[in-house]
């Protein structure tokens, strides 16, 4: 997946139709066209995020509907070509393994129905073998995680680690509630949190640890009425989210800001009908793709961000996205095994697993 | 990303011939670029001409974390001497042909092409630079690696990969060298970063390496001592300038070192009490002063102030011996200073919302529930927060219905 942007750009005011509306066969066709403009130098000086616009790119046609807008076969070889001998993922075939990329690739796979191929086809032992590349990522001292091994620590890579291990049904290879304090740990007065102790809250950093505490079952820790305060308060009058206070506003922050508000239960405190007017904005109904800003170059980032925005949203004709992986719902749903009707206690009336935790039944 | 913030030309233009040749060249010239560093680190070429190399590709793009990895190997494997062994360092490098080509003072390792494949291998023998700790050519090439990063960052301060391979860098210098002598490189960080930070004063990436520098500065292993007090004056400086008080990131790194402040300066009740009023007094002149209470950073710390009495449960870092009385009078003396800052700033939504938290966070303090007159109050301001603030209609939905059955629930989950 090439991550050159443009051609095409985003719409500018001027120029909108009476009705706006989600021009989705240009999106499918830019996506699918990424791979071929292998002429540009844009194409080469981005291969170092390949594997994540592999993910980006895949998961906004699920979104639109398109699932099978890539070949299945050749995504899978692709993947597996990026794996090195100690189970991570690079970017690339010859890039080094990073977590960053091991989590598109678990991801990428988990999207396809392909986890199973990492038995038949992945380094050494597996689907094992890539959770215990993740696991040893782990600074077992303060729970959080490293992006590889050269150490640098970031809460980016705590929710990777956990969205991919949770995937791939191996969580039990780390420490989740030393991870939960390490979260902990990163909060924030304003209710938000940072990469790190003593970081500024920031929203695309408080998307991974929302998202991994609802991997881990922890919202509870969450002060849901300030985070949602802070968060609602980055919707801007031209109807777009900034990721900090008074910074500009930027589509990808429709998914950071929506997902992290959705989490918590209050996505209903900004304004969705000038979100989803604003995201439509920045796309280019021709050509195909989304800008971070109306008028400015596309590219498939903002392409998969913006359009999980408009799902979160409910927009018509967008498959629902899963707010704590950012894939769609129905694939989360299949991987986790998760029924959609929770299990009921004949005794209390109550979710049985909340009846058993609070009992303590396990 | 590569196009964040990216304006399109106004027509897209269809490409010469020319120009699709030209890209078809630089293509090419990159690809065997990344192919000849490849050969030569699967051969083990642990030499200045692919340190040079590396130099090359990585200006052209500082996004491939691969080639910096390869960078990191290339000076643990090829070119650092090891911390308890200085002599090793000859033996280390597969060939010694000629002498020193690599001076801490020249920008970039990679600056003078001609002296690349035909002299450059190995690195000064000078026994006077040894006597630097260590080592002197340890320190010479790390001083080299961070001038040669510095052109790259001015260019791409927002690139995580650059930020972390120089962090690495001086991690190697903590590891391997004198502590004094590492000392004198973090400290020249401190500069560095606040370069960046003039630039930028909102960048993510120099606030958090500036937290990292000044915890080193601070460490016993490199004989360091407390910043605080310094650090706090660096974000007074910085709220102060042109645009401060819409600087988040240096109030909120101010929120972070005040506990640390006043610890260290021993204070004592009255000392933080007076802190706090001259916390407030500054906030509330500034917005005055500079006509700014409608943007919403210095409000959020605002709010971290108000937390600090209103949510003591982990929150009183300021006053954490204020009586319960002595919250409440603060409190109480807040709002009616936010009441009579409405005067004239009637469309001002943060003094509204204001007025409503700390109101209802009051009752609860005092462990009742608002009065008729309170919650008549909150009412009124809601109205005007939904005349204010419609993007936010929902919020003002859910705050409405709180107001409706107030003593019901408690307000926080």
């Amino acid at each position: 997946m090439s991550l050159v942007s443009g051609p095409g750009r985003a719409g500018t005011s001027s120029a909108l139709p009476e009705e706006l509306q989600l021009a989705i066969e240009p999106h499918v066709k830019y996506i699918q066209s990424l791979d071929t403009r292998k002429d540009e130098i844009e194409y080469w000086l981005t291969e170092h995020l390949r594997l994540n616009g592999l993910y980006w790119g895949l998961t906004a046609l699920h979104l639109l509907g398109r699932p099978d807008a890539l070949p299945r076969e050749e995504t899978i070889d692709f993947v597996l070509s990026c794996q090195t001998e100690d189970g991570g993922f690079g970017a690339a075939p010859g890039h080094d393994a990073h977590l960053l990329y091991t989590v598109s690739a678990v991801q990428v796979l988990a999207t396809v129905d392909a986890l199973d191929v990492l038995e038949e086809r992945g380094k050494g032992g597996g689907k094992l073998t890539v959770g215990k590349y993740i696991a040893a990522l782990q600074n077992r001292g303060t729970g959080t995680f490293a992006g590889d091994e050269w150490g640098e620590e970031d809460t980016r890579f705590l929710y990777g680690a956990l969205n991919a291990l949770s995937l791939l049904h191996l969580l039990d290879l780390v420490d989740v509630n030393k991870a939960v304090d390490y979260i902990i740990s990163c909060a924030n007065f304003d209710g938000g949190y940072g990469m790190s102790p003593g970081a500024e809250s920031h929203s695309g950093q408080i998307f991974t640890c929302l998202a991994a505490l609802s991997i881990a079952g922890r919202l509870d820790v969450v002060n849901g009425d300030k985070l949602g305060r802070w968060l609602s308060e980055r919707q801007v009058e031209a109807g777009g989210l900034n990721g900090r206070p008074e910074k500009l506003e930027d589509v990808c922050y429709s998914w950071w800001v929506a997902s992290s508000l959705a989490m918590i239960g209050r996505l209903h405190w900004i304004d969705g009908g000038k979100l989803t007017e604003f995201i439509l904005k920045c796309q280019d109904p021709k050509e195909g793709g989304l800008a971070d800003r109306p008028g400015d170059m596309v590219d498939v980032f903002h392409t998969v961000f913006g359009i999980a925005g408009l799902s979160l949203l409910g927009f018509p004709g967008v498959e629902e996205v899963d707010p704590v992986y950012c894939m769609p719902k129905k694939v989360v749903e299949r991987v986790l095994e998760i029924s959609g009707i929770e299990d009921a206690d004949p005794v209390y009336c109550m979710p049985k697993k909340e009846v058993e935790r609070v009992l303590g039944v396990n | 990303m590569a196009s964040h913030g990216l304006p399109r030309p106004a027509t897209t233009t269809q490409r010469t011939e020319e120009e699709l040749k030209e890209e078809q060249r630089q293509i090419q010239e990159y690809r065997d670029l990344e192919d000849l560093i490849r050969t030569k680190i699967a051969e083990r070429q642990y030499t200045v001409e692919v340190l040079q190399l590396t130099s090359k590709l990585l200006k052209k793009n500082p996004e491939y974390y691969t080639i910096w990895n390869v960078r990191r190997r290339l000076l643990i494997h090829g070119f650092f001497s090891k911390p308890s062994d200085s002599s090793s360092l000859s033996k280390e490098l597969p060939n010694t042909s000629t002498t020193a080509t690599i001076k801490a003072s020249s920008t970039d390792l990679s600056s003078s092409p001609s002296n690349t494949t035909a002299t450059a291998t190995t690195i000064p023998h000078n026994p006077a630079s040894r006597n630097h700790g260590s080592n002197g050519t340890t320190l010479d090439l790390i001083r080299a690696d961070l001038e040669f990063l510095f052109p790259i960052m001015l260019s791409y301060p927002k690139c995580y990969w650059v930020w972390n391979y120089r962090l690495w860098l001086l991690q190697q210098a903590n590891q391997r060298l004198e502590p004094d002598i590492a000392r004198e490189l973090w400290s020249g960080e401190l500069k560095l970063v606040s370069k960046m930070l003039v630039k930028d004063s909102r960048n993510f990436h120099g606030w958090g390496y500036r937290r990292k520098v000044v915890s080193e500065l601070e460490s016993a292993a490199l004989h360091g001592k407390s910043m605080t007090e310094a650090e706090f004056e660096y974000t007074t400086k910085m709220i102060t300038s042109p645009k401060g008080l819409s600087n988040f990131s240096a109030f909120h790194r101010r929120s972070k070192l005040i506990p640390k402040l006043l610890d260290e300066r021993g204070a004592d009740d009255q000392a933080r009490r007076l802190f706090l009023e001259e916390e407030f007094d500054m906030i509330f002149s500034a917005m005055y002063t500079d006509s700014y209470p409608y943007a919403q950073s210095a409000w959020f710390y605002y709010q971290f102030l108000m937390t600090t009495l209103t949510d003591p449960v982990g929150h009183a870092i300021i006053t954490p011996d204020f009586t319960p009385e002595e919250r409440v009078e603060f409190v109480i003396r807040q709002l009616a200073d936010l009441v009579e800052m409405l005067d004239g700033a009637e469309d001002n939504k943060w003094i509204y919302n204001a007025l409503i938290e700390y109101t209802l966070d009051l009752s609860q303090m005092e462990e009742r529930q608002p009065r008729l007159d309170e919650k008549q109050d909150c009412k009124l301001w809601l109205a005007e927060l939904r005349k204010l603030d419609p993007l936010r209609n929902g919020r003002w939905d859910d705050l409405e219905l709180f107001l409706e059955d107030v003593p019901l629930r408690p307000r926080d989950i």
